[in-house]
């Protein structure tokens, strides 16, 4: 059998494990963040004492940590792979990589101790303080820069679904987050217009960032691990576009009923559904990965079907008979954690799970520690958006009787939240199950003594029990 | 080519959304109140604009939206947390507007106006270092310390009882973030009625309306455009431009009342506070200025007719340069 692992894959190894094994702290310190704010959402007495740990800047500092920490360096590192990999050479501007990673992640430390100390922005997805954004924006350069060269210098002239949502993502952060940045901090505009500029960025880093990265690992690992074409190809370039062209313009769903000219909402709900089309390509695409063999085509399909039902989701809910139910409720947090935790963090596991083993050259420590993950992921997301949803529900129902107080409110939708903090506890365990399975492979990597034994790679993807 | 198109995309998305509102909400302009002889929104106090800070870096928002919405929308009404919508003029001067996404506690954007009691000073105090079962406690935004040998308390400490009360000697004050953010909340209210806010009336009561209601909104409408009728005509009868030029001061108005606000706004307009007739401070809009006079002009000619005024207005509104002439004599007519 010929390996399908190639020199760009060993060669490339020092800045995607850097990569990697950072965004998996992230991950840890984000879901205990996380977990923590999700114990004062119903025990709000917790942790209130210190200013640093009050819920809104814990909820802040979670959602920066799993999303600028977690979803960005795994998301980069992938991308950055099948970009290399496709490319057909060895990845290029590899110091530059590892450079970009250092700071990136210093980058995102400091902009953690920047929100714990009161420097925080309030605006959704862009927790981040002001002086740390320059670092950011430098650092991502920095790292993109070997994609781009790759996709350039690739050599063959065709280029795959997967290298375009990869390089659409490389290229578009940097100009979402500098425009986000001149209109909301160097030069900021007045009134509501900011929460229009912040909530149009919140979606692009959405739509346009973390989307489109969890979507080349689907493209380039579906079709790689069931051995078979895509079907029905030729539409996966108007999935794209239609993403590309659509997703910037929903962002303004959330602003339904508010002090903003009612265009605004009124594009998002047409632009949500138009999105659907895109949505739909990509799952007619990808059908294929419900049938293959492998724990990271499990992790996919689960990755895909929640990002279908995210879509789903976010098109009936941007309409005014929906919104004026769950506008305002914990089903935000659900359509969130939806995306982010089960769409775009499950596809990047299972992109994690299908690449490790090529990059380092070992099979996974422990397959005990995969299946777990795979049985925690799916059990806590389904779990915490279940759990969520209920309690968006009681809050929905209190909320419309102007005779119900907000302490009765808060004593119905406290059980569900407890569910919720339970969730989280499931995921936080998954996510160090995860962590400890990829230092521990890496430490095999590093270990010299152990012979380099080569698995055969269907081996590595099903991992030895 | 296909980063051009990337890029095409992210900025079609950002032209369209983020210049569009600018551009349309950017130069928004305080309203003038000739009545008053004051421009609204006022600015915030100094302390209220600090405690904006606090609040922002605490994260409130988080758990507190600051954005009533129309009363046929939701329970925003009911709930008492205002009588109109907020309008993006509400924010026109807050550095850092909070409109926040969730509601988790109860909207604050009228916190300080709230009916039948809003909140004083010392209830948020209170509020903010006891906290409740669905709120934290925010203790490190006061100092508990010893009185002094003189046994004095301070002023400002706060009224503690129960197992909240400090131990003997001692007392709790707030720090100077926890009196700005209390200046903050006070300054949380609709300062005032801008013709754009005027709360929406329900399509559907159109067809009903023209049946019944001429004379309640003729009447109501008889009283408050009595002081305005008279600028309005003064500057109106000499020539159909400062007819116009009365139009501005709903200024932004037209543009926003594209909106389904809009198209109602006139059968309510004259109930509102009226709308000043001469006084045209802001410039703003220059192009939709012919459009404008539709909004404020209609109501008083309308208002008089017997024909059903929810379908005439947007017509009789349509061309009211034209108009202008005899706009003014029917409304000297009406008084």
């Amino acid at each position: 059998m010929k390996p399908e692992v190639t020199a760009a894959d060993s060669s490339s190894r020092a800045p995607l494990v850097l990569l990697l094994l950072s965004g998996l702290a992230w991950l840890v310190i984000g879901g205990l963040l996380g977990f923590v704010a999700s114990i004062q959402l119903h025990s709000p007495a917790f942790l209130s004492g210190c200013p640093c740990l009050t819920y809104g800047r814990m909820s802040a500092l979670a959602e920066t940590a799993f999303v600028y920490g977690w979803l960005a360096n795994a998301g980069l590192a992938l991308a950055l792979w099948v970009l290399g990999r496709l490319a057909g050479e060895p990845l290029r501007a590899q110091n530059w990589a590892l450079f970009g990673g250092v700071f990136w992640n210093l980058g995102v430390a400091a902009a953690l101790a920047g929100v714990a100390t009161g420097d925080a922005t309030g605006f959704e997805l862009l927790g981040l303080p002001r002086y740390v954004h320059m670092v950011l924006l430098f650092s991502y350069a920095a790292i993109a820069v070997g994609g781009l060269l790759a996709w350039w210098g690739r050599l063959r002239l065709v280029s795959y679904a997967s290298q375009w949502y990869a390089a659409a993502a490389l290229f578009l952060f940097p100009w979402a987050l500098s425009i986000a940045h001149v209109m909301l901090f160097s030069a900021p505009v007045r009134g509501v217009v900011q929460s229009i500029a912040a909530g149009w960025y919140a979606q692009c880093a959405w739509t346009l960032w973390l989307a489109p990265l969890a979507l080349s690992v689907a493209y380039y690992v579906v079709p790689k691990a069931t051995g078979r074409v895509l079907p029905s190809y030729e539409f996966a370039s108007l999935g794209f576009w239609c993403l590309v062209f659509v997703g910037g313009l929903t962002g303004g769903r959330h602003l339904l009923g508010g002090p903003v000219p009612a265009w605004i909402p009124s594009v998002a709900v047409v632009s949500c559904a138009l999105l659907l089309f895109h949505v739909f390509i990509v799952l007619l695409n990808l059908r294929g990965c419900l049938t293959g063999p492998g724990v990271a085509l499990r992790f996919i399909s689960f990755g895909l079907a929640a990002y279908g039902a995210g879509a789903l989701v976010d098109a009936a809910t941007s309409f005014h008979a929906v919104a004026a139910h769950t506008q305002f409720t914990y089903f935000d947090e659900a359509q969130r954690e939806l995306a982010l935790y089960g769409a775009a963090s499950a596809i990047i596991f299972g992109g994690i799970y299908f690449a490790v083993p090529r990059i380092t050259g070992r099979a996974w420590l422990s397959g005990g520690l995969v299946r777990a993950h795979l049985f925690l992921t799916v059990a806590g997301v389904l779990l915490l958006v279940a759990s969520l949803a209920g309690a968006a529900l009681a809050q929905s129902r209190g909320l419309a009787d102007p005779a119900v107080p907000f302490a009765e409110i808060f004593r119905h939708t406290r059980p569900w939240l407890a569910a919720a903090t339970a969730a989280r506890a499931a995921l936080l365990l998954g996510n160090i199950a995860l962590a400890m399975n990829f230092a521990g492979t890496a430490c095999r990597f590093l270990n010299a003594s152990e012979p380099a034994s080569f698995n055969p790679p269907t081996a590595m993807e099903a991992p030895a029990p | 080519m296909f980063f051009l198109g990337l890029f095409a995309a992210l900025l079609i998305s950002w032209v369209a959304i983020v210049l569009g509102s600018n551009a349309q909400l950017g130069s928004q302009a305080p309203y003038y109140d000739d009545n008053q002889g004051t421009a609204f929104p006022q600015w915030m106090p100094g302390a209220a604009a600090r405690g904006q800070l606090v609040y922002r870096d605490l994260g409130c928002a988080a758990c507190h939206t600051q954005r009533v919405r129309r009363p046929d929308f939701g329970y925003d009404r009911a709930r008492g947390w205002g009588e109109r919508q907020s309008v993006a003029r509400d924010y026109l001067y807050q550095p850092w507007p909070q409109l926040g996404l969730a509601r988790v506690g109860p909207d604050l954007a009228n916190l300080a106006d709230r009916k039948p009691t809003a909140p004083d000073g010392d209830d948020l105090l209170h509020m903010l270092y006891a906290g409740s079962e669905d709120m934290p406690a925010y203790r490190f935004l006061f100092e508990e310390r010893r009185l002094g040998s003189s046994a004095q308390r301070s002023d400002d400490a706060l009224k503690l009882t129960g197992a909240l009360e400090p131990g003997r000697g001692r007392e709790v004050v707030p720090t100077a973030r926890a009196r700005d953010l209390v200046a903050y909340l006070l300054s949380l209210k609709a300062q005032y009625d801008y013709p754009e806010a005027v709360p929406y009336v329900a399509p559907r009561a159109e067809g009903a309306a023209p049946a019944k209601t001429p004379a309640a909104p003729a009447a109501g409408a008889a009283a408050p455009a009595k002081p305005a009728a008279p600028p309005t005509a003064g500057g109106a009868a000499p020539s159909p431009a400062p007819a116009g030029a009365a139009a501005p001061t709903p200024s932004a108005a037209p543009a926003q009342a594209a909106a389904p606000a809009g198209s109602a706004a006139p059968p309510v307009a004259a109930p509102s506070p009226t709308p000043a007739g001469t006084a045209a401070p802001t410039p703003s809009a220059a192009p939709a200025q012919t459009a404008a006079p539709a909004g404020s002009a209609a109501p008083p000619v309308a208002a008089p007719s017997p024909t059903p005024a929810g379908a005439a207005a947007p017509i009789s509104g349509s061309a009211p340069a034209q108009a202008a002439a005899p706009a003014p004599a029917h409304t000297g007519g009406s008084q």
